[in-house]
């Protein structure tokens, strides 16, 4: 009986052990550094998504610099747009732990 | 053989093989393609043969595989997401496969290549969209529309909104790439230090050397991590509409 009772407190113990490692430090880091990893390629996809219906619009109606320069500008802010709202998922994710 | 880059070249290993005029050849990234999925199939084979109370280590890191995908899906895409636990599974485990293997020396690192990685995305991107159509009919439209904005700025922000759907895609492969390819060239670029500056000055590109390579182990994962856990953002969006 005692075995069991020792075996119990032992289970307790260990368990105790894994839920605070789980939400340790080292945890939290790499989910920052994955999210950090994600905020510069949304910005400069959207640039360049952005760039390319351009370049191929002016193919379309042959009006060389005019998309180009339309399209970059919007895709600039369709990028800082990805950014904030990447960055607000990373806000909300965070208020919830 | 200095050359960085070097690593990256794809060729073929036995006959060129066309069919229909495309070019099918068997490469060295066709064979670590399959290395990758023979060694996750052998793995979880023998991790979910035997299912003992206790488990053995091999049981266990599937288990934990498992149980952390799980998690992730329903924290991110919540329970609607439940039916494509297979597809995010598969795609983390191969993802951080193919990295992990890329890491071993001699090898060929498949996602350093964006024609790869940019397949994977688009099939997501293609995907997700099907899902979002078949789900919400029309209304799915409805993402490019954001509440609340004055109608003479709605052609502009929606213009935007979509080239900033049409970014995911984009964004998603050449962040797998970029740093996959980047990493390698890194480490190479070292390696090739070490052997320029010999037995007195390689120490400290050696010493570097290490370094970067926990550091790539660190990043193939994370990189896997972040390419799944994007599909399940992507996934949300299209399961449950909340603009």
């Amino acid at each position: 009986m005692s075995k069991i009772k020792d075996f119990k407190t032992r289970l307790k113990i260990a368990k105790e052990k894994i839920s605070n490692k789980s939400s340790s430090e080292e945890n939290k880091k790499g989910h920052f550094m994955g999210s950090a990893f994600r905020l510069g390629t949304e910005m400069v996809a959207a640039v360049g998504v952005g760039t390319i219906i351009g370049f191929i619009l002016d193919n379309w109606f042959d009006t060389k610099p005019l998309f180009i320069i339309i399209f970059f500008f919007i895709g600039s802010a369709a990028g800082i747009l990805n950014v904030i709202r990447t960055a607000k998922n990373m806000q909300s994710d965070n208020d919830r732990k | 053989m200095a050359n960085p880059m070097y690593q990256f070249n794809v060729h073929k290993i036995g006959p060129e093989i066309e069919i229909a005029g495309i070019n099918l050849s068997f490469t060295n990234s066709s064979l670590f393609m399959i290395l990758s999925a023979l060694t996750i199939s052998i793995f979880l084979f023998f991790g979910t043969k035997e299912k003992k109370i206790i488990p053995s280590k091999i049981q266990l890191i599937s288990e934990m595989l498992y149980s952390f995908i799980a998690k992730m899906i329903s924290d991110t895409a919540g329970s609607k997401a439940k039916p494509y636990f297979p597809f995010i599974f598969s795609l983390f485990v191969f993802v951080l496969i193919c990295n992990m293997i890329g890491m071993l020396p001699y090898s060929f690192t498949v996602t350093s290549h964006i024609i790869v990685t940019l397949i994977m995305a688009l099939f997501i991107f293609i995907a997700v969209t099907i899902i979002g159509f078949a789900k919400h009919g029309f209304k799915y439209l409805s993402i490019f529309i954001p509440k609340g904005v004055p109608k003479v700025l709605l052609p502009l922000i929606t213009i935007i909104e979509i080239i900033s759907y049409l970014s995911r895609p984009v964004s998603l492969s050449v962040r797998l790439f970029a740093n996959m390819m980047a990493g390698h060239t890194m480490l190479k670029v070292f390696g090739g230090f070490v052997v320029s500056l010999g037995v007195l000055g390689g120490w400290l590109p050696l010493s570097f050397s290490v370094a970067l390579t926990g550091l790539e182990i660190l990043v193939a994962f994370l990189q896997a991590y972040v390419f799944a856990i994007l599909t399940c953002i992507y996934l949300n969006d299209a399961l449950n509409l909340h603009h």
